[in-house]
């Protein structure tokens, strides 16, 4: 057989392991989806639940001398990055990466090994985030946006829809902002409000963050899926392609000899 | 008994999420039990035992993280950081 088909039948391998591969990670994406789900609701009512004690606080009275609520007027920011730990996922990690850049003088902590990796910081998994982790970093936090060491903190997520769309999204967390909508209630405070509010902020912080990572994980997971699926009908589409040209060029080899043959006989 | 909705928040989920008689934990100033019928409070709880009293009068004890009471007059929000039934 010709070159031509030995080349051919060496591509078309290529391509079935590139098949095995996108087919293999879809395969471990759609296992991880239900549970990431999952996590991603409990996340969410617990967020939803911390957001209504915030509101409550920041709503009762004049919060004005709390640290936590004074307003934004220009200054440092910094930003919680939340992308991926691996790629492969479509344009997830981009996409995220692409709503940092309009913050070029941003200070970066960045959650998932691909963010890490980008802004050149110590390795932590977006996966396997937890929630005492997602406190630690907000104890901290609470207490540098305390002393003014910085004027803003925002959080760079991906919402997500559905299965098959996901945006970037950035939350704006501290300074808290006054909620109008809630209504005051006429609680009693113990000890009193500003106490309060200084034990509910890094409570409220750390589930906002869980609730993003685990709202991002399972953006990550479900891009990969989308990613995979569409990866793995190219494949399958370029392998049949491939495998016309190739049995083309077989049928021509042997016509080919057949003509020589008759032709030598011929003679 | 009168009992009332209680909701136990955490962030991996609601470990108790239904109706309970009393609610014990150790708040910022001292031990503290939630009835029927409070009036609406707000207080941060402090780590520790915390002991729940079903309608059928059992008890059950669980573990805390430090968290935030809130009690509203339709239901009253326990958010911790960690929970552990005992």
């Amino acid at each position: 057989m010709s070159a031509n088909t030995k080349s051919l039948k060496l591509r078309i391998k290529s391509v079935d392991s590139t098949l095995h591969l996108t087919k293999a990670m879809g395969l471990v994406a759609s296992s991880k989806i239900r549970k990431a789900n999952i996590a991603m609701q409990t996340g969410r009512q617990y967020e939803a639940a911390v957001q209504s004690v915030v509101d409550l606080l920041t709503s009762a009275l004049d919060y004005r001398s709390s640290p936590f609520m004074r307003e934004y007027q220009g200054g440092k920011t910094k930003l919680i990055v939340i992308a991926g730990d691996r790629g492969l996922a479509g344009g997830y990690n981009a996409n995220v990466f692409r709503a940092v850049r309009d913050f070029g003088d941003a200070e970066i902590i960045p959650i998932g090994k691909r963010a890490c990796e980008r802004y050149g910081a110590d390795i932590i998994s977006s996966e396997k985030f937890y929630a005492a982790d997602a406190f630690k970093l907000a104890q901290q936090l609470c207490s540098q946006f305390a002393a003014g060491e910085f004027d803003r903190l925002g959080i760079v997520t991906t919402n997500y829809i559905s299965m098959m769309t996901q945006t970037p999204e950035i939350k704006w967390v501290l300074p808290l902002k006054k909620n109008n909508d809630t209504k005051t209630t006429a609680a009693i405070f113990e000890p009193d409000e500003r106490v309060i509010l200084d034990i509910a902020v890094p409570e409220y912080l750390s589930g906002i963050i869980v609730a993003c990572v685990r709202e991002s994980f399972a953006s990550e997971v479900a891009a990969r899926r989308m990613a995979m699926d569409s990866a793995g009908k190219n494949a399958q589409q370029m392998i049949d392609n491939l495998q016309l040209e190739y049995n083309r060029a077989r049928q021509g080899a042997i016509t080919q000899e057949i003509t020589e043959i008759v032709a030598g006989a011929g003679n | 008994m009168n009992t009332y909705k209680l909701i136990i928040s955490t962030p991996d989920g609601n470990p108790f999420d239904s109706e309970a008689v009393m609610l014990c934990v150790r708040g910022i100033e001292g031990e503290l039990a939630v009835m029927a019928g409070h009036v609406p409070f707000i207080t941060a709880v402090k780590a520790g035992d915390c002991k729940v009293i079903l309608p059928d009068e059992t008890e059950k004890t669980a573990t805390i993280g430090g968290g935030i009471l809130t009690v509203q007059n339709d239901k009253t929000t326990l958010l911790c950081s960690d929970f552990k039934w005992n």
